[in-house]
């Protein structure tokens, strides 16, 4: 049984939140360029403590998952869903394999990514998607333009491409902030 | 050195993406992403109220965090803005690989800047409470954080942006 889950899991700051009603302009300006529906989470609450690197990793964060076209966001979850799982952030990879299952209706694909590792994914897109992401992960230095072609094989052009490099670097960031800063339970 | 020295943008300067080229056009269909990346390592390394971690203690943190995850060229970096900061001595902390157990508050912070970048999971509610212990406000701590979480995300970007300069050359 793996550990991984794409129910809800819970998350413990172990640093006081911003309380919304006493945040300071500046932390409210910070909150405002994070994505709507997670910037009164306690997550983004924590980070408000340092507004500055908050408003700037914030606007990267929306962009890097929401910006329109390119790769579709549904890949965007899955991506960082397997990301996630590669970085050990329990957490992170349920909010993801949950909203990638959502965009897709592949939540049985996803569950058996969970449960039993990409190598089992049979789509050949997810799959390259996949490899390409774990590698970029735990070997950036290793990464070399061979490690692109699967990913054009499967018909990527270049602002997927990019996509896809900007959706596992922000993970790489992610993962670390929510397990360095607070307690997963599930 | 102040902002005002730096290049325009970091990765294009550190990768060599000239404007005008593919790679630069490609970049500016993302502004945002580019805008933002360049923005969070500004208010990372050298924001303007620093609190209680100074512009040489946070380019020490991330240059040890660059060393770390392998990337020399960006190490370089970090070591030439620890020097324009007058952080000789601390590029040698940073610099220092072995795991020591040297005192101090520099030495306290390298350990925790290891946790967060290489084993995140074994960070406790004890490792932020010491944190505290030494000085550091929850403000201090989150900084420190995202900027030791930061070096990471600089690290596959450029790694991914110079595996597509690979395919243009091939």
């Amino acid at each position: 049984m793996s550990r991984f889950t794409m129910e809800e899991v819970g998350w413990t700051p172990r640093l006081p939140p911003v309380e919304a009603e006493t945040a300071t302009p500046a932390q409210l300006a910070a909150l405002e360029a994070c994505p709507p529906a997670q910037r009164r989470s306690t997550y983004f609450l924590t980070l408000a403590q340092d507004p500055a690197s908050l408003g700037e990793r914030g606007a990267l964060f929306n962009s890097v998952m929401y910006a329109p076209r390119g790769l579709p966001r549904a890949d965007r979850e899955f991506s960082t869903a397997v990301v996630s799982m590669a970085n050990g952030c329990v957490y992170c990879t349920s909010v993801h394999a949950r909203r990638f299952a959502e965009l897709s209706k592949q939540a049985e694909a996803m569950q058996r990514v969970l449960d039993e590792g990409h190598a089992v994914e049979t789509d050949p897109r997810r799959r390259a998607i996949a490899d390409f992401s774990e590698r970029l992960t735990l070997t950036p230095g290793a990464v070399t333009a061979a490690d692109l072609a699967p990913l054009r094989a499967v018909g990527m052009d270049d602002i997927e491409v990019l996509d896809l490099v900007h959706s596992v670097a922000m993970f790489a960031n992610a993962n670390r902030l929510m397990q360095s800063l607070g307690e997963t339970e599930k | 050195m102040t902002r005002d020295d730096l290049p325009e943008d970091l990765v294009e300067d550190m990768l060599g993406i000239a404007p005008g080229s593919p790679l630069a056009a490609l970049r500016a269909r993302r502004p945002e992403a580019r805008r933002h990346a360049e923005g969070a390592y500004r208010e990372l390394l050298m924001p303007e109220d620093p609190g209680n971690v100074s512009h040489a203690e946070r380019a020490a943190l991330a240059l040890r965090v660059a060393l770390r995850e392998g990337d020399r060229a960006l190490a370089a970096r970090y070591r030439a803005l620890l020097e324009a900061a007058g952080g000789e001595e601390a590029a040698m902390l940073a610099e220092d690989l072995t795991d020591g157990m040297m005192e101090g508050r520099l030495p306290a912070l390298l350990r925790y800047a290891d946790m967060v970048a290489a084993r995140p999971a074994t960070v406790g509610q004890d490792t932020i409470d010491a944190l505290s212990a030494m000085g550091l406000t929850p403000r201090d701590i989150v900084a420190v954080t995202q900027l030791v979480a930061f070096v990471p995300y600089q690290v596959r970007l450029m790694a991914g942006l110079r595996a597509m300069q690979g395919e243009g050359a091939a």
